[in-house]
């Protein structure tokens, strides 16, 4: 039994006379401390796939269990109960509330759930320094560089040691160094903290970093890549050529 | 889709966005309208003839329109940036920027017009309904009939088409100066951004409190004697108003941030919920709006100080109608008058109490009790004061005590006694030494021996009768009496005072009624704390719908951060509890402050104004403090709508 089990999952926009299915029944099924990338072409259903199974879009239809929890019909309030236990968010933006400092942002999770003050501060100080952003605490977002605010955002993800952690296009705003310094730090992560990412993307760099890449064309599941013993390298190579062939084109290596 | 079927569709739109903003404008401009009818209305001409209330009320229709000029204009402003990425997308499509004028300005000419006219609507309406409340409190008989006065909408219509063309000239230049690009992000262009807490904003912080601790300490000092002249005076007023307005400036500048960010540091970085959309967010934003809720704060003490301080000159009015006359509802001078009075209310079947004394003036000298002075033309070694004796007032006093009654609160404040002391007597001839030992509140003798609340001596009932022999005719020229009379049945009161204005006195212009005196008072108080009130409304609300408007604002550029907490798990009602905390500061802060000014204010010269302050103040200030509240109310409200939108 994986960590996240989700079946037939659907999800259409619109009304019944203009109907756009944009997922067509998804199959999944993730184990624990897993690296899962996601890929796929802009309009593939990349981004709605992560947000129906982080509880943050509601599926038209299918089942979603995390841990045994079935979240497809949960509340509103037990969606949110839900969030704030289970699951950790990176995203493309960053997401950090520019009002508070890089530490108050760290620690917002940990306030929700009423996490005793000593015991968030020894969890602060063990992912920071793990992310490297210790001397940036007391800082405001304006004040430092975006790989900064993401090695924040995905210090927060992690703070409370949730089940799963989705990101979404995590790079994206970033350039190659910070991004492939990121990504290094969450794939370390991923291997010390036995946590379980599920990553979106269309860069293939990014991806070449997971232990499994989904690909995802027209709402469902085309194919899937282990990476297995492989270098990152051969992997990625792996996963370029996938790419080429599902965007119809022939790649050239 | 034509042009007038877009402006068509955009009014909808706007409509249910801005409905305040409507609401706004139909109120300034009845309130306006209502308020240059009244002026011009005949039935007014007894009430602005009466006390030059022509001059108070065209003062208050030219301040009423300064501020409703301002607040439509900033209105405006919220309204337009909030179209921006409107604005630009009719620009990208190829729109030239005179077309989006015209657009605009099509749209809001309906808009506004359509408020006009019905604010002038009501305005008519209301203004009747003004005239009855004016007649009501200033007691002036008039015909509550009031016709339509085309001098008034014309003046009304030429007012706000002026302001109309202020507001076009304002987004002509908006628009001019925009490019497309720059049109798109002004939403995304917060109004501030989060830094540190600089040494120099530590510095404004607490220089701002010292500043408005500093105003309050001289405000409470300014008519205890330390500034004994005039210039002094002025000087010290134009000081604390310097102190306070800066300092409240200083204080959303930087005392603000100041404060909560020690509250902040205190907390380690771990905020809960309630702290985080509070705290953080009022931290920046105060700053970034000092200059506006420096205003708003201003304009409200103002308002809460004005309208305190005129209900307490209405409230005081029944006091110093009894103060007057000495206690009781009617007050005579001489035997001959009372015998005729008495004879009136028994021929009437009037039945009533009687109250008499006999009063002599003698010099006094108050040099050693005296406990600050003010460099004024008085001699605090001769000073006049009327005697009754022990019996008359009802009270002991020993045969070398005096005491002194009823003297009036603004006259203690610029010749303050101390609580004991030795005095003087002096008669014709003698002189006698007497101790003081306190001040009574009752005012026993009528206005005619205290001469506008001068203090009356109580002496022992056989020094009274030796004073007597001794008296100084010079000062004794005029009557010797006190008859006071109080009607049993409070029913009959006005046939009595009727009765009473009928009699032939002696001393006709010395004799006091208390509710001739009260009703004389209140007409001329009246007009004041009717413009008072009218424009102290204008303000609240006014200064209510700019916060509003500044919420509005807010929550719109705040969104994305309810999007982000909803994502990490906070409930909507974790978020809306937040809100209910931020929007506590966000409107309390500035009536607090608004209200602090206003009660130094009030307390450092209500004396002037009447005799009872606490009563009138808090009345003005609960009802102050409540209809503000209702703009609080309104934007949980909005922001409960935004947090649900936000994922």
């Amino acid at each position: 039994m994986g960590i996240l089990e989700a079946t037939r999952i659907q999800k259409n926009y619109g009304n019944k006379f203009n109907k756009q299915e944009v997922l067509r029944g998804v199959d999944l099924s993730i184990e624990e401390g897993e690296f899962v990338g996601i890929m796929g072409s802009s309009g593939s259903g990349k981004t709605t796939l992560l947000n129906v199974l982080s509880s943050i879009d509601r599926a038209s239809g299918g089942t979603i269990l995390i841990q045994n929890n079935e979240i497809t019909n949960m509340k509103e309030n037990q969606l949110a109960e839900f969030r704030k236990n289970h699951l950790g968010f990176v995203f493309q933006d960053y997401n950090l509330l520019d009002t508070l400092t890089v530490k108050e942002n760290i620690l917002l999770p940990l306030s929700i759930k009423k996490v005793p003050k000593k015991e968030a501060d020894r969890k602060f100080e063990e992912v920071a320094s793990q992310l490297g952003i210790m001397e940036l605490q007391n800082k405001y977002p304006s004040e430092i560089s975006g790989g900064q605010k993401q090695r924040t955002s995905a210090a927060r993800a992690f703070i409370h040691e949730p089940s799963i952690i989705f990101a979404d296009e995590p790079t994206g705003a970033l350039d190659s160094k910070s991004a492939s310094d990121l990504l290094n730090k969450l794939s370390s992560l991923n291997a010390n903290r036995k946590a379980t990412i599920v990553m979106v993307t269309h860069d293939p760099a990014a991806a070449s970093y997971c232990s499994r890449v989904i690909f995802i064309k027209d709402g469902q599941i085309y194919t899937q890549l282990n990476k297995g013993q492989q270098e990152r390298q051969a992997f990625f190579k792996d996963i370029m050529s996938t790419q080429g062939v599902l965007s119809g084109v022939q790649n050239e290596h | 889709m034509s042009i007038n079927s877009l402006i068509l569709r955009n009014l909808k739109k706007n409509l249910r966005n801005y409905y305040l903003y409507v609401f706004a404008l139909i109120f300034s401009s009845g309130l306006y309208f209502a308020f240059v009818t009244l002026r011009y209305d005949k039935a007014m001409d007894p009430v602005e003839g009466s006390i030059k209330g022509g001059a108070a009320i065209s003062t208050a229709s030219i301040l009423l329109l300064f501020i409703v000029a301002v607040f439509l204009l900033y209105a405006n402003t919220i309204f337009i940036k909030q179209r921006s990425k409107e604005i630009g997308l009719f620009q990208l499509i190829g729109m030239t920027k005179n077309k989006i004028f015209r657009l605009l300005s099509a749209e809001n000419a309906i808009l506004y017009f359509g408020s006009l006219i019905i604010g002038v609507a009501l305005g008519f309406a209301g203004s009747k309904l003004l005239i009855m409340i004016l007649f009501k409190v200033t007691g002036v008989e008039g015909i509550a009939s009031l016709s339509f006065s085309s001098r008034a909408l014309l003046q009304t219509l030429i007012v706000f088409l002026c302001i109309y063309a202020l507001i076009m000239l304002m987004n002509i230049l908006f628009i001019k100066r925009q490019t497309i690009l720059s049109l798109f992000h002004v939403k995304s262009k917060t109004e501030m951004t989060a830094r540190k807490l600089s040494v120099f904003q530590v510095i404004i912080g607490v220089f701002g409190i010292a500043l408005i601790a500093v105003g309050y300490v001289v405000s409470g000092k300014l008519f205890d004697g330390d500034f004994s002249s005039m210039i002094e005076l002025f000087g010290a007023m134009f000081f604390i108003l310097f102190c306070v307005i800066l300092g409240t400036y200083l204080f959303y500048k930087g005392s603000v941030a100041f404060l909560v960010s020690l509250i902040r540091k205190q907390k380690g970085g771990y905020l809960n919920i309630k702290q985080v959309l509070s705290l953080s967010s009022i931290m920046f934003r105060m700053k970034s709006n000092a200059m506006l809720l420096t205003i708003i704060t201003t304009v409200s003490a103002l308002a809460i100080g004005l309208l305190s301080l005129s209900y307490i000159t209405f409230y005081s009015a029944e006091d110093t109608a009894y103060n007057y006359t000495g206690g009781e509802d009617f007050s005579l001078l001489t035997e001959s008058d009372a015998d005729t009075f008495r004879q009136a209310m028994d021929d009437n079947n009037i039945a009533f109490t009687e109250d008499k004394a006999e009063v002599y003036t003698v010099q006094l000298n108050i040099d050693d009790i005296l406990q600050t002075e003010l460099e004024l033309n008085f001699n605090a070694s001769m000073m006049d004061t009327a005697v009754i004796s022990e019996k008359a007032a009802g009270v002991d006093v020993a045969p070398d005590e005096l005491k002194l009654t009823g003297y009036n609160e603004l006259l203690q404040r610029f010749m303050s006694l101390k609580d004991e002391g030795d005095v003087t007597v002096h008669g014709k001839e003698t002189e006698t030494a007497l101790h003081y030992t306190g001040l009574e509140d009752e005012y026993p003798i009528s206005n005619y021996y205290t001469m506008g609340g001068l203090p009356t001596m109580i002496v022992d009932d056989a020094l009274f009768q030796e004073l007597k022999q001794d008296i100084n005719p010079d000062l004794n020229q005029g009557y010797h009496w006190y008859f006071g009379y109080t009607i049993d049945d409070d029913a009959q009161l006005q046939r009595a005072n009727d009765l009473f204005n009928g009699l032939d006195l002696e001393a006709r212009d010395n004799s006091e009624s208390r509710i001739d005196i009260l009703e004389d008072q209140k007409s001329t108080i009246g007009l004041t704390l009717f413009i008072v009130g009218f424009l102290g409304l204008t303000f609240l609300i006014t200064s209510g719908c700019i916060l509003y408007f500044k919420q509005m604002d807010e929550a719109e550029s705040e969104k994305p951060n309810y999007t982000i907490l909803r994502k990490l798990g906070f409930t909507t009602t974790d978020l809306r509890r937040g809100i209910q905390r931020k929007q506590l500061f966000n409107f309390g802060i500035p009536l607090i402050i608004g209200l602090l000014h206003s009660y130094f204010a009030v307390q450092s010269g209500w004396f002037l104004f009447g005799s009872v302050m606490l009563t009138p103040m808090i009345v003005v200030m609960v009802i102050y403090t409540l209809l503000y509240s209702i703009f609080g109310i309104l934007s949980v409200v909005h922001y409960n709508k935004v947090i649900k939108q936000s994922l």
